[in-house]
């Protein structure tokens, strides 16, 4: 208790309002997309209000309830940060901010009493309801760097504000609901984030949830009236997706029962019903895991039935495939990932493969070890591998710029890693020979704990993808398509040869099946990848030098 | 079969953690590796490691603990993982009749990449404390453990901390590492001086209970 006590002296200003009323402003009937933006710029007086008195239901998400003296009050904030222009990149300023609070405090103490101990609790946990503190991040950690970058939040909320306006749109009383045409200037913006009492609209705008949903007005409810009158419960997936929903999020409060509550919380059974209708819309996919943490995020920002179709939109536009029961799509991406490290990260690429495999494109059909731990930031699209404000800007940019930002991201860590990977390879050589398996495991564990630490996401984005001059941001999405449409026909290549091949190599001796495998290698490796937006000199040259010396060794 | 030893550096042991979706796999190791419990873990993707140095019987090696996803379609990713590993861990949740039936197709994933001899293979039946909901017997878990050939068969509950430690003694006193050696508590001091080591010779507050040795 010590520790949250000196924070308040510390950081009272910037720490208290953030992390206002949640849990208590849930609405009790659906949706229940709780409300980020009383939250946000940090009102501690509508902390009050919204104890005292619950939000109605409403079927829109929860974000509108501005009102008009907290507009006042972000002036104020606003006014402070105007003159920090387009260089976000440096720490920002660090001028305290006025506390905007008296104006509206104005409750009986008792009142005030009840809703400070609830505060208390409340500043262990962000503004989504996420825990602040993981095993990789401690209170103190987070705290810190939430007073900077909060500022940061405000700063480019201002800055979309003026956007709207200049684009003649309107913030439709702080929940926009139409957004400028794409551009670089927007795109620019996405990548900086979205203003998160924004987000969950921007994204369904961005995705083109609304065509999506206009042409299928009224399916989400009536696949859940069909299952009230019938086979509930002997569902084939409604037993993996039940056994998942309590450990989706059990650090967030949303998600979690309080210890009165005799009803599971509305995020639950929201939860429950999009994931059992998807499984009943979708029998391809049925439930994947994975797929609770999409939800479960979506839910945080959309209604049900926006969340539904999102993640329809995400598991057949971002992610085709990667969730079915055979996960091939998983598999392709990976390949696809592969390609991407041998060509942009050349250096981790041979860390990761053993020259025989990686001569020839075997890697593409015996993925190397690492790719089981790549393969869940795709699937649960970085939910739970990065901390949470980092997985929000990277799915802004999801959803504004397509699948190819996966690709970039993961790009992106590995890059960011490459120091403790080399600290750790140093250490090795100098000791002794690096054992391919040590190094395999080493890697593998610095792959797996190093998104963890990335609290800050701009420590992606200005290091990394806001850099020109690294060769794998020329990544766009088209490449990637065409990326994927190889490896996926130069998979099913090799499952045919070797079918076709393994019958016969079966029955026969070692040394033909050798042979035979040769053989389907060499068939399939005619074929290079070459990366088209890569043609500046030495990309181009690999890429030809390999097909020179493929015709060669025939 | 023996660990992996690489010149001064420690012996190594590779240990998979397979087993149905919520059986308790996560909350195994965590109990294990920090002693703590959680009603809710988030749900694996994928695969998870982590690695820990252990004490007994004066001897120290390196456990490296890959956990898994439970839910079927994560099966095919998962062989490569066991391919190589020492020990492999198959756990059922004794309240769930179904993720009991499942132990087998683990189990024969396990042989097919391992075959019958190169892998202690241990079957473990979780969440023994939930006694009201029991719907897999003790008698049942040995006899199917028997069946398994498994060598090490054992009831755990990572909620009340019960048989944990004692699942990984026992694991530990079957690698090739301890065959011939007995149980000599090592200095506590020592071993609690280092944060990333777990004493497992000394006994602890826990109440142990050994199911079969069979």
């Amino acid at each position: 208790m010590s520790r949250s006590a000196s924070l308040l002296n510390s950081y009272g200003m910037h720490v208290r309002p953030m992390h206002s009323g949640h849990g208590v402003s849930l609405p009790k009937k659906s949706p229940s997309v709780p409300d980020l933006n009383r939250t946000y710029l940090g009102e501690n007086k509508s902390n009050v209000s919204m104890m005292s008195e619950p939000k109605p239901p409403n079927s829109k998400p929860s974000l509108v309830e501005s009102n008009s003296v907290e507009d006042a009050t972000d002036l104020s904030f606003i006014e402070l940060y105007e003159e920090a222009e387009e260089d976000e990149n440096g720490s920002g300023s660090t001028t305290p901010m006025t506390d905007p609070i008296p104006a509206a405090v104005s409750y009986s103490s008792e009142l005030e009493q009840t809703t400070n101990s609830i505060l208390k609790d409340l500043s262990h946990f962000d503004r989504y309801g996420f825990k602040k503190q993981s095993t990789y991040i401690t209170e103190n950690e987070y705290n810190s760097w939430w007073s900077e970058y909060s500022q940061y939040c405000i700063r480019r909320k201002r800055k979309w504000q003026d956007l709207l306006e200049k684009s003649g749109l309107s913030t439709n009383n702080d929940s926009p609901d139409r957004f400028p045409p794409k551009s670089e200037k927007l795109k620019r913006y996405v990548r900086k984030g979205i203003p998160a009492e924004w987000r969950g609209n921007a994204w369904w705008y961005f995705a083109r949830g609304q065509e999506k949903l206009n042409k299928n007005k009224g399916l989400y409810d009536k696949i859940l009236n069909n299952l009230n009158s019938s086979q509930n419960g002997q569902l084939r997936d409604s037993d993996v997706i039940e056994r998942d929903l309590n450990r989706t999020f059990p650090d967030n409060i949303h998600f979690q029962r309080k210890s009165d509550d005799t009803e599971e919380p509305l995020m639950i059974q929201s939860l429950r019903r999009v994931l059992i209708a998807f499984s009943i819309y979708n029998p391809k996919i049925g439930y994947c895991q994975s797929m609770n943490f999409l939800v479960g995020l979506l839910l945080l920002f959309l209604d049900e039935e926006k969340a539904f179709w999102m993640l329809v939109i995400i598991t057949s536009r971002y992610l085709p495939g990667v969730h079915n029961v055979n996960l091939e799509g998983v598999n392709i991406d990976q390949g696809v990932l592969m390609l991407c490290i041998k060509e942009y990260l050349p250096e981790f690429w041979h860390r990761i493969m053993p020259k025989q495999q990686a001569r020839n494109n075997e890697f593409l059909y015996k993925l190397p070890p690492l790719t089981l731990c790549t393969a869940s930031w795709f699937m649960s699209c970085f939910v739970g591998v990065v901390p949470i404000e980092t997985t929000l800007r990277i799915w802004d940019c999801l959803f504004y710029e397509e699948s190819h930002v996966l690709f970039k991201i993961s790009l992106s860590i590995i890059k960011l890693s490459e120091q403790e990977l080399s600290r750790h390879n140093h250490h090795n050589t100098r000791s002794r020979p690096p054992n391919k398996d040590d190094d395999d495991i080493e890697i593998f564990q610095i792959i797996q704990t190093f998104p963890k630490k990335l609290l800050n996401p701009n420590d992606i984005f200005d290091r990394v993808i806001f850099k020109r001059r690294i060769s794998f941001n020329n990544l766009n999405q088209e490449e990637i398509d065409r990326c994927r449409k190889y490896v996926t026909s130069q998979r099913l290549k090799h499952k045919n040869y070797t079918e076709l091949v393994g019958d016969k190599a079966a029955s026969s001796s070692n040394r033909d099946s050798k042979m035979a495998s040769d053989l389907i290698n060499d068939a399939l490796s005619s074929e290079v990848y070459g990366f088209k937006k890569s043609l500046t000199g030495v990309h181009w040259n690999n890429s030809i030098k390999e097909k020179v010396r493929q015709i060669r060794r025939r | 079969m023996s660990g992996a030893r690489t010149g001064k550096s420690l012996t190594k042991y590779k240990i998979v953690f397979l087993g149905e979706q919520g059986v308790g796999k996560t909350s195994l190791i965590t109990r294990f590796m920090y002693d703590t419990f959680d009603d809710h873990y988030q749900a694996t993707i994928g695969i998870d490691f982590l690695s820990k140095t252990m004490y007994l019987d004066d001897k120290t090696i390196r456990l490296q603990l890959w956990d898994t996803a439970g839910q079927e379609r994560f099966r095919s990713l998962i062989p490569s993982y066991i391919r190589d590993s020492h020990v492999a861990i198959v756990v059922y949740d004794v309240t769930n009749k179904k993720s009991f039936e499942y132990i087998d197709k683990w189990v024969e994933d396990v042989k097919n990449e391992r075959g019958e001899e190169n892998v202690i293979l241990c079957i473990v039946g979780n969440k023994n404390d939930l006694v009201d909901e029991r719907q897999v017997s003790t008698e049942e878990g040995e006899r199917k453990a028997q069946v398994l050939n498994a060598k090490i068969f054992i009831e755990t509950s990572t909620k009340a901390g019960f048989n944990v430690k004692n699942l990984f003694k026992r694991i530990a006193k079957s690698l090739p590492e301890f065959q011939n050696s007995t149980n000599v508590p090592l200095d506590n001091e020592n071993a609690q001086s280092k944060p990333d080591v777990i004493d497992i010779s000394t006994n602890s507050a826990e109440q142990e209970q050994s199911g079969c040795q069979c």
